[in-house]
């Protein structure tokens, strides 16, 4: 299959050259500027991210010094906004891989020029997810000795092992397919590296599901469906980001990519977000169907005080697929706010799935909490929708911010210096 | 099978919930501010010391709610540096403060809600001095904690600090696995249940009802 899309790759980077050629000379100088301009606008992105990340780090270490009391988290909401976006992330990092390996691995058509920009954006997203559990630790201080006391039977060391493999796998994979296009590495190798990547996609998805799906203390979380489930999931926000960048680079003239390999992206994403949605359903029906503790968590979703967030996601996931699956509505500015659309749905099941699992109490019998269960300003909010269990602190959204800036720092930082996008559009 | 597992009895029939045990190891561990290892919980009414049921068919019942130290423990599992562990010899889960991580996902495994608690800022107290035994390891920042069984006190052949105190005479200390201690008698002798037994979990606290 390398060899096929090779050749196709070599074309267009041809078509696209003679274009520039028949543009003449007198185009070229305005075009110069042009890219000039954008070379300066991208360095000043670069620049503002960092800025903001770093920002992000002093309020961390504000968060270190000061106290997690800062947070809203509590006893009976022990993870809160950092593990939602540590899920999110996990996901997020799925698509590239899958993008670029999956075509690779069973030999059939690409997706043309995105695999390279594609995987760069998963390297990013898994960063950034083992940015967001750091930032969620009391001790950082004491992250060697997951090194030196490894505890083997833990999910969170699992995943902790096969996050960390993912990344090493990931970047080889990306230079590999670096070597590869410039005609220095070897095609075998590089097949034989994406099997690799695309078995320790699965893994990671699985693994970090494995943290709240094998917890008995959690009606919501522990349930064999959720592995499977991640993966789904991940699929479905991680080739949504995929086209949302594919989309920017295509606007900005950066990246060239045909109208088919488009919409091709769009019908898998209906597909995925088709086999999401059913296993929420089956999930659904297996916790509601025998009434008892299990319907409440169905009622918690459907009714109670998860609706919006559950709906929202049974809505966007309906207009992926009507938009997915509808020829005439396959159009750019749909397909991103399909992707979009489907990226904040994903989020929302996040959501549904660690305050959904913190909020119903296994014991609810009246007594003085160890600690208070919300912070002030987590009661503040709780006024205004009252009963949810947790809602994020102001310095929680301050410092996700700042980790997603450290994450659009390595993005651009990684376009401008690393040879991702065809060598004709690069510069 | 260990050589000892200790446990607690606690017959509910006779808690009068005046909470003298949860004080007792509140100031027997120098538990620092809003932290409670140990706590009183009425059952059935919507608020603390309220009666369940409508008027006149009331009834009240109260039990105290600390570290169940699971004879198949949820926390000691998924800790990922093993800073909460089983000891082998009497079944007490034991929690090292200067190895935990603080992920927290000892509490996220835990299903008894709120025995482990987590020190979210640096550990502040009311009084001016330290309570209670000096060989308690002090309180850190940033490290989840709970019920050691009074750890310090076992090492010198003592039951825990909220045994003794109890006015009602209704919590027991002993080991389950010799047929003749106080709480084995206790327990083959009068009804009991444990919480959340549908979870496997085995716990040590056995509640006479």
């Amino acid at each position: 299959m390398t060899e096929k899309i090779k050749p196709a790759n070599a074309q267009s980077t041809q078509d696209s050259q003679s274009e520039q050629d028949v543009q003449g000379v007198q185009s070229s100088q305005s075009t110069q500027s042009t890219q000039d301009s954008k070379k300066q606008a991208s360095l000043v992105a670069i620049i503002v991210t960092a800025v903001i990340a770093i920002a992000g780090i002093a309020l961390w270490i504000f968060q270190l010094t000061d106290g997690m009391v800062n947070t809203n988290m509590r006893n009976l909401d022990s993870w809160g906004l950092y593990i939602i976006m540590f899920m999110l992330f996990v996901g997020l990092s799925a698509g590239g891989l899958i993008i670029s390996s999956v075509p690779r691995v069973f030999g059939i058509r690409g997706f043309g020029a995105i695999g390279k920009v594609a995987t760069w954006v998963s390297i990013c997203c898994t960063v950034l997810a083992v940015a967001f559990v750091v930032v969620d630790l009391g001790g950082p201080l004491r992250l060697w000795e997951l090194v030196a006391y490894a505890n083997i039977s833990s999910p969170l060391m699992w995943d902790i092992i096969v996050l960390t493999l993912y990344l090493i796998i990931s970047i080889v994979y990306l230079w590999a397919t670096i070597r590869t296009d410039n005609g220095t590495g070897s095609p075998k190798v590089l097949r034989i590296l994406s099997v690799f990547a695309l078995i320790a996609a699965v893994l990671v998805h699985t693994v970090t599901a494995w943290i709240f799906g094998l917890q008995i203390a959690h009606e919501f979380w522990y349930t064999a469906l959720l592995g499977p489930w991640f993966v789904s999931s991940a699929l479905v926000s991680g080739l949504a980001l995929v086209l949302v960048v594919a989309a920017i680079l295509r606007k900005s003239g950066r990246l060239e990519l045909e109208n088919k390999d488009y919409s091709r992206m769009v019908m898998l994403l209906g597909v995925f977000t088709a086999v999401d949605l059913y296993f929420f359903g089956c999930d659904l029906l297996t916790s509601g169907f025998p009434g008892g503790t299990g319907a409440d968590i169905v009622a918690l979703l459907t009714t109670g005080v998860l609706a919006p967030y559950f709906w929202f996601e049974v809505v966007s996931g309906a207009i992926t697929m009507i938009i997915a699956f509808s020829p005439s509505l396959r159009r750019p500015s749909l397909i991103v706010l399909a992707s979009v659309i489907s990226i904040v749905a994903i989020l929302c099941k996040r959501i549904q799935l660690l305050i959904g699992g913190f909020q119903i109490a296994n014991i609810q019998h009246a007594t003085v909490s160890s600690g208070p269960a919300l912070s002030e300003s987590g009661q503040a909010f709780a006024n205004v929708a009252p009963a949810l269990v947790y809602f994020p602190s102001a310095l929680e959204f301050g410092i996700v911010i700042g980790v997603l800036s450290l994450g659009a720092f390595l993005l651009l930082l990684g376009l401008r210096m690393l040879p991702l996008l065809p060598a004709n559009l690069q510069n | 099978m260990a050589e000892q597992r200790l446990g607690m009895v606690i017959d509910m029939k006779g808690c009068i919930a005046c909470s003298s045990c949860a004080m007792a190891c509140k100031i027997e561990n120098n538990l620092p501010d809003e932290n409670w290892w140990n706590r009183v919980l009425t059952v059935g009414g919507e608020n603390r010391d309220t009666p369940s049921g409508t008027y006149p068919n009331l009834s009240m019942e109260s039990m105290t709610l600390a570290c169940q130290h699971c004879e198949n423990p949820a926390c000691t599992r998924v800790c990922p540096v093993g800073a909460t562990v089983k000891r082998e010899e009497d079944g007490v889960v034991l929690q090292d403060y200067d190895k935990c991580i603080g992920c927290r996902m000892c509490i996220a495994a835990c299903p008894y809600t709120g025995v482990r608690s987590f020190n979210w800022e640096e550990p502040k107290y009311c009084l001016p001095f330290a309570t209670g035994d000096a060989d308690v390891p002090s309180h850190q920042k940033h490290v989840v904690e709970k019920c050691t069984f009074c750890n310090h006190r076992l090492a010198k052949g003592e039951a825990p600090a909220c045994i003794e105190p109890c006015p009602a005479r209704v919590r027991f200390f002993g080991d389950l696995n010799d047929p003749s201690s106080e709480v084995s008698k206790l327990i083959s002798s009068r009804k009991y249940q444990q919480l959340l037994v549908e979870r496997g979990t085995n716990p040590s606290i056995y509640y006479l009802v």
